[in-house]
């Protein structure tokens, strides 16, 4: 079933035209990547869909009901951003039962007593209940995305976009945090939208990837079939030729790490 | 576009506050400085401009500014290398006490050079000196006292940041001390250099203070303008004089705004490392010795002053001066420059918040004019808009009420706390208001809850600089205060008048007093707060 519908969106800042008359669509409990290089209009998409940006024309449906209208609050999204957007002067748990507390979707369900329980609940999940009573500046940048992504979650969307959360984290805690995410959605079945330049993150979680350039669709496609039938030129270049020569790197690496073992045996 | 996004991005309440702000800005800043401008079309300006008094004043007010500013800035760079630079202990003892002289009136500064090396001063007598410091000389020593910690504070912060990546770098490539110092050194500072020149140059050549007290017959622009509008209510000559005061603080502006971005943009990959050196830090501490040393020695001059009988005659130790001086009402004046402070400190302090989030977080065409307009006051000086002021609101209701101080006052510092909440409001996460708009957390909210109090610190030094200046200005107020409201500060020019040092000593130290316990209470409540 289509969580969401995007029709015929356009949007351009001053003479730029950002996005060209995008048309796609989101299954629900789906992981959809959007895939592009900077600049591609990947993150005006994300921005729009959550109501921070208005389109220029152009409609968006979720679950049968037009929102290209509703103000942010009323989309029934939540919105994970690259650099944490995280309440600086409060502890982790404050920063999610203020979020519960005062949360348009949440506000009328909890209690501070309840608040406090969901919220040491949700930091649970992503593994930080001894860091509850921390400032998110005593973290590390995998934890405080794991705070914002606790904070985000625990509203209970059903609908999460992520802003390139990983592109500020180091490689071990970005691969560790592809795995979490993944149990994250299943364990919750929400529909997640994620926005990437990394073509190897794209692959490894996406249940479909949109390659975007100049603000236009490319492919919208599962991985496999990406790699098996390019739609053009571009994504053979900008996709396929990257992730063949990462995986050539890895194999070279794999390859000098066991003949240098041998050596060492 | 459909027309109902466009009514919604063109109409929200946001644009309407910076339309609101902008028309504050033209009331309170444009217009004034219109009117004295318009000033001079009854005036002939090339006869103004052509007599001896004039071209000998404008002479004499660059001679001696370019001296000063040239001392000012070497013996502040001195100061900065020597904490900023070195391995000396008790940086932060220095720091403060580098900076006192920025807690008191010029004026006073001026008075104390008389108190010390005056005809009949300690160190005169003490070094056997002719007492010879009227005239350029004093007021090229006294704008040095008065301007230095600024430009100190200016080039301390520029070092304490630089990279030192760089010099790395070169210790690596071998290269000579001399050669780090103008490969690196030189071309990191230049910029910052010519802001720190210019904004010297600017406080010298605007006060009217220091040559007041001590210029003796050598005129200076400031002065002159002061004289002609308080003592010959000759506005037409005064605005004149004003309209060449805003250039240099004109180009001091416009060079502080160029080099401010790009001093953002730098990135500090590490700190500047700090290699032992016992001879050179010895040097450095002797400097910062003796130039604290000069400073409490001023200060301990007012303070000795204000409590002897008559200075140089009968020394012994009276409190007649601090009852003549609240006799003439310095009780009920000290009571009036503490409510404009406090409440310039507060208004003044929101004005700038609202203004700086709206430039800062709020990006649109608008906010580029309303930035233009919050770092203005930059290049106007307090007698210049003073004179404004006189000119503009004299027959309206605020004129000669307290509400026309609390203004002139909050225009005249806007800028730099502007600029503090601008800075800080920048570096705060971009997207706070947009997860409370997804959240459904009204903006207001999040502004209460998130963004000021991540902005305690700033805004303590904003509330604190306002109240320190209102303190201690006796430039745009001296055109605008009366007796029912007159600050303390301007009891100094009123007792310098009537050569009555003893009480003008008093009351320098009074406002020294109150400000360093503001100082005080605002460095208490940053360490709570944490």
């Amino acid at each position: 079933m289509e969580k969401i519908i995007v029709e015929h969106l356009s949007k351009s800042f001053g003479q730029s035209g950002v996005l060209q008359d995008v048309s796609f669509s989101v299954r629900d409990g789906e992981f959809l990547s959007i895939l592009g290089p900077s600049g591609c209009g990947k993150t005006t998409i994300l921005r729009i869909l959550i109501g921070l940006e208005r389109a220029d024309s152009g409609k968006i449906c979720k679950d049968g009901v037009d929102i290209t209208h509703a103000p942010a609050a009323q989309r029934g999204m939540g919105i994970v951003f690259q650099n944490y957007a995280l309440f600086e002067n409060m502890s982790v748990l404050k920063n999610v039962t203020y979020a519960l507390l005062n949360s348009a979707a949440t506000k009328e369900q909890y209690t501070r007593a309840s608040a406090v329980e969901k919220a040491e609940e949700m930091l649970a999940v992503v593994g930080l209940a001894e860091h509850a009573g921390k400032k998110p500046r005593q973290l590390s940048g995998g934890q405080q995305q794991r705070v914002a992504i606790a904070r985000t979650l625990a509203l209970q969307p059903d609908v999460i976009l992520f802003d390139e959360p990983m592109s500020a984290l180091d490689v071990d805690t970005r691969l560790s945090l592809r795995g979490e995410l993944k149990d994250l959605q299943k364990k919750f079945g929400t529909t997640m939208i994620y926005i990437t330049h990394d073509q190897e993150e794209a692959f490894a979680m996406s249940d479909r990837i949109m390659v975007m350039d100049a603000g236009v669709i490319h492919q919208l496609d599962t991985p496999q079939h990406i790699i098996d039938h390019p739609a053009d030129e571009y994504v053979k270049r900008f996709v396929i030729k990257n992730i063949n020569t990462k995986i050539n790197s890895l194999i070279q690496f794999a390859r000098s790490s066991g003949e240098t073992a041998e050596e060492q045996a | 576009m459909t027309e109902r996004t466009l009514i919604e991005k063109k109409w929200t309440p946001s644009s309407a506050l910076k339309i609101l702000l902008c028309l504050f800005w033209l009331v309170a800043i444009v217009l004034p400085l219109l009117r004295m401008l318009s000033t001079m079309a009854s005036v002939d300006v090339a006869a103004v401009m052509s007599t001896r008094k004039f071209s000998r004043a404008l002479t004499q007010s660059l001679t001696v500014s370019l001296t000063a500013t040239v001392i000012s800035v070497s013996l502040a760079g001195l100061l900065s290398w020597a904490v900023a630079r070195t391995n000396i202990r008790h940086k932060t003892i220095f720091s403060t006490l580098l900076t006192v002289p920025m807690l008191i009136p010029s004026i006073s500064h001026g008075m104390g050079l008389i108190i010390l090396l005056g005809t009949n001063g300690w160190l005169s007598k003490l070094l056997g000196l002719s007492g010879g410091v009227y005239g350029f000389w004093g007021i090229v020593i006294g704008s040095v006292m008065y301007s230095f910690p600024v430009a100190y504070l200016m080039l301390y912060d520029v070092l304490r940041y630089e990279d030192g990546t760089p010099y790395e770098a070169a210790e690596v490539m071998g290269l000579s001390p001399r050669r780090k110092f103008f490969a690196i050194t030189l071309p990191y500072l230049r910029k910052p250099l010519i802001s720190v020149i210019f904004a010297t140059f600017t406080l010298i050549i605007t006060d009217y203070g220091v040559p007041l007290m001590v210029g003796g017959k050598y005129m200076t622009l400031p002065v002159m303008m002061y004289q002609d509008v308080i003592g010959m209510l000759d506005f037409g000559k005064g605005s004149v004089i004003g309209m060449i005061l805003l250039v240099p603080a004109l180009i001091a502006c416009i060079l502080d705004m160029a080099n401010r971005d790009k001093g953002n943009a730098a990135f500090v990959g590490k700190p500047y490392g700090i290699k032992p050196n016992r001879r050179r830090d010895c040097l450095a501490l002797a400097v910062c010795l003796i130039v604290s040393l000069l400073v409490l020695v001023l200060i301990g001059s007012f303070a000795v002053l204000g409590f002897v009988k008559k200075y140089p005659i009968d020394m012994t130790v009276s409190l007649k001066n601090i009852t003549q001086a609240v006799n003439m009402g310095a009780i009920k004046y000290l009571g009036n420059s503490l409510i404009i402070a406090l409440v310039v400190s507060f208004l003044g302090t929101a004005l700038a918040l609202v203004n700086a989030y709206m430039t800062a977080r709020n990006k649109t065409p608008l906010s580029y004019l309303l930035h233009l307009m919050s770092i203005t006051s930059l290049a106007i000086p307090g007698l210049v808009l003073g004179l404004s002021y006189v000119m503009f609101f004299k027959s309206t209701l605020i004129y000669g009420t307290f509400a026309i101080l609390f203004l002139v006052n909050s225009m005249h510092f806007f800028s730099s706390p502007y600029l503090m909440a601008y800075n800080t409001f920048g570096k705060i996460n971009e997207n706070l208001e947009d997860v409370g708009a997804t959240m459904g957390i009204r903006r207001l909210k999040v502004i209460r809850d998130v963004l000021l109090p991540q902005s305690t610190g700033t805004i303590l030094e904003m509330m604190s600089y306002f109240f320190v200046n209102c303190m201690m200005t006796i430039s745009a107020v001296s055109f605008l205060a009366n007796v029912g409201n007159k600050p303390v500060a301007l009891m100094i020019t009123q007792f310098e008048g009537q050569m009555q040092l003893e009480c003008a000593a008093f009351v320098s130290l009074l406002i020294l007093l109150v400000n360093v316990l503001m100082k005080a209470v605002v460095f208490a409540v940053k360490k709570i707060a944490g």
